[in-house]
């Protein structure tokens, strides 16, 4: 651990942007978005949490993938110059997020424009102290922690923070900067304390174990509880694009009026969007809304641990923020319980 | 050889084909692919033969039907521009109202002179091969369609909700700015402008393909809106989409 008094933060961070862009939320609007910032004294550390999560910055909404002639035939690849960045204050949700975007994304088919950008940044992450929102359920889903990657993590300690680095890449932006001092006992101590005494903050919003989650929605498959909450669903997708874990995107193709020069552009997608699940022919092999939820909850609470070893949902609560029919993980998940409960063997 | 390309309007206020002229003009080169025959907007020539036609406005008269009729059996595709020709547009908000008590609201003493019935879309007149949605049209997505018809396909448009265009821009949502929004009904593909300036969506772009009608109007309920309220929302682009969906014709 080391010590990085609040009054020398913005003078680490205008040292930081010397050779990186530096990204942190701003406030829009009562929300925050992660932005860049050009000028130590924009830093925001203390938000609750932003509309689109971090993963925009290596999973972008649209970004061009490459460009084509149509008449020549030829085709080269979009090389963007990525510049080395650091994303202040994410939340310990979105960086389990990350930590499971990262396995999925360098594993079988490895995303190359994903990687260029990752291997780029440098992540320093925030503790939370309160919940960011009513929604939220980080702590039954085990993310209000770091996970075992992460860079740089700050504590709160008053006037000063806990600083903890996790890899190569965090220590590389504290060492030798002459910002950081050697944390004294009474520095440990308070660090214990603060630590203790956020738990109580938070309470444990699931009924269930989170271990039991995939055969809880295992037993859940029949659950007219999917009929029930796909009668309120709009189809709008807010809940899969502002999910920190989600990836699906869609490739399009666009070209000049003199149909010549074109490029292929990579736009995220979502599963809950009426058309998603349609295959050539017309066919679709979830045209309801009740499947198109019910297929969302599976991946977030069951298919992604079988396929990777980590949970699809990490608890941030935005999905149900955003949701205008107020459609909830933690609603859903804790009505299944209940109903699974009420009829033990029963599809509920 | 260029498309010959011909611009008509019936009950409209113009404004998509200034859009259109617009768009000439920030993209000259969209006059280096197509030939305008026939464009009372912008020139005097009037070319009868044509391939391509755009046409704005809904139909409004009687008299309205045989020159859409015309301009169909001319026309190799027909493109409805913007919310009036697609949607039936604003002039389609008197279709809940009984049409002698507008005729005599709008035209006073005068009412007799005037042919009108109930505003349609040109999808109920004619068979309508594409749509550029919006009050006004946007104009990237004109220059879009013009390229999807120069490669002989059918100009796609977005069939999914514009809250897809609104969180791709990281717009704070209008609901949690304690504003109402049609976004979730709303057809994508102006990038959702009207919450990116800081105003809900008005459904100019017209209804996804199967709306939850039920589920935004208890959103709108929710977020403090009366009945009369939510069905003036409603009225303002949608009414004639709205009315089939209820199964409801014009009084
Ligand atoms: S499913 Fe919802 S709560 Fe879970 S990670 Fe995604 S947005 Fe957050
Ligand atoms: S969900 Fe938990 S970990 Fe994530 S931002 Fe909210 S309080 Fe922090
Ligand atoms: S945000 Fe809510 S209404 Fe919209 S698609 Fe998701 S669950 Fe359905
Ligand atoms: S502001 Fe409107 S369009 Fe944007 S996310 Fe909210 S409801 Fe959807
Ligand atoms: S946001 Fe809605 S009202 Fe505004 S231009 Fe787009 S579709 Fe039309």
């Amino acid at each position: 651990m080391r010590i990085l008094p609040k009054h020398l933060l913005q003078a680490w961070v205008e040292r930081l942007r010397v050779d990186h862009r530096v990204v942190a939320p701003r406030e829009s609007h009562g929300q925050y978005i992660f932005d860049e910032i050009t000028s130590a004294d924009e830093l925001v550390l203390d938000y609750h949490s932003s509309v689109l999560p971090p993963k925009k910055y290596f999973l972008p909404p649209r970004e061009d993938l490459f460009t084509f002639n149509a008449k020549t035939m030829e085709m080269s690849p979009v090389i963007e110059e990525i510049q080395p960045t650091v994303i202040m204050a994410l939340h310990t949700c979105d960086l389990h997020a990350i930590q499971l975007l990262d396995r999925i994304q360098g594993t079988g088919h490895v995303d190359q424009h994903y990687q260029a950008r990752r291997r780029k940044t440098t992540l320093v992450s925030i503790e939370c102290m309160e919940p960011c929102m009513a929604q939220a359920f980080c702590k039954s889903l085990g993310t209000l922690s770091v996970p075992e990657q992460f860079d740089v993590h700050l504590t709160d300690l008053g006037d000063r923070y806990a600083v903890d680095v996790g890899s190569d890449a965090g220590e590389a932006l504290i060492r030798g900067m002459g910002f950081f001092w050697k944390p004294s006992d009474a520095d440990y101590d308070r660090f214990n304390e603060v630590m203790a005494g956020k738990w109580p903050n938070f309470d444990y919003r699931l009924d269930c174990d989170v271990t039991d989650l995939p055969n809880l929605l295992g037993a859940s498959h029949d659950s007219a509880l999917w009929d029930e909450i796909g009668e309120r669903c709009l189809s709008c997708g807010q809940c899969t694009k502002v999910c920190p874990t989600c990836y699906c995107f869609d490739v399009v193709d666009e070209i000049d009026l003199k149909l010549e020069k074109g490029k292929r552009v990579r736009v995220w997608d979502s599963c809950l969007l009426e058309k998603f699940a349609v295959v050539a022919g017309g066919h679709d092999f979830r045209n309801s809304r009740a499947n198109r939820l019910r297929h969302r909850f599976m991946r977030k609470g069951k298919y992604q641990l079988e396929a990777y070893g980590l949970l699809g949902c990490v608890g941030c609560g935005r999905c149900a923020l955003s949701c205008p029919a107020h459609i909830t993980p933690i609603a859903t998940l804790n009505t299944l319980n209940e109903r699974r409960q009420a009829s033990p063997g029963e599809s509920a | 050889m260029k498309p010959k390309v011909a611009f008509f309007e019936f009950t409209s206020c113009e404004g998509c084909q200034l859009t259109v002229l617009d768009t000439l003009q920030r993209h000259p080169e969209l006059l280096e692919v197509i030939e305008i025959v026939q464009f009372r907007e912008a020139m005097s020539e009037r070319g009868e033969d044509y391939q391509i036609a755009f046409i704005e406005g809904s139909c409004t008269r009687p008299s309205d039907e045989a020159k859409i009729r015309e301009i169909r059996e001319q026309a190799q595709i027909v493109v409805a521009l913007g919310a009036c020709a697609h949607l039936g547009g604003i002039n389609a908000i008197r279709n809940r109202m009984p049409l002698e008590q507008t005729r005599e609201y709008v035209y006073g003493d005068k009412k007799d002179w005037f042919e009108t019935y109930p505003a349609r879309p040109l999808s109920a007149v004619i068979e309508v091969d594409a749509v550029i949605p919006g009050c006004p049209i946007d104009r990237k997505e004109f220059a879009t369609a013009v390229t999807h018809l120069l490669q002989g396909r059918k100009p796609a448009i977005p069939d999914y909700p514009l809250c897809i265009d609104c969180k791709l821009t990281e717009n704070v949502c209008m609901f949690l700015r304690g504003q109402t929004c049609l976004g979730p009904v709303t057809r994508a593909g102006c990038e959702a402008i009207c919450p990116a300036q800081g105003q809900g969506c008005e459904g100019c772009r017209g209804l996804i393909p199967s709306p939850n009608m039920h589920s935004i109007k208890q959103a709108l309920r929710e977020h403090g809106m009366t009945e009369d309220q939510i069905a003036a929302k409603l009225s303002l682009f949608l009414t004639y989409q709205t009315m089939q969906l209820e199964g409801v014709t014009p009084a």
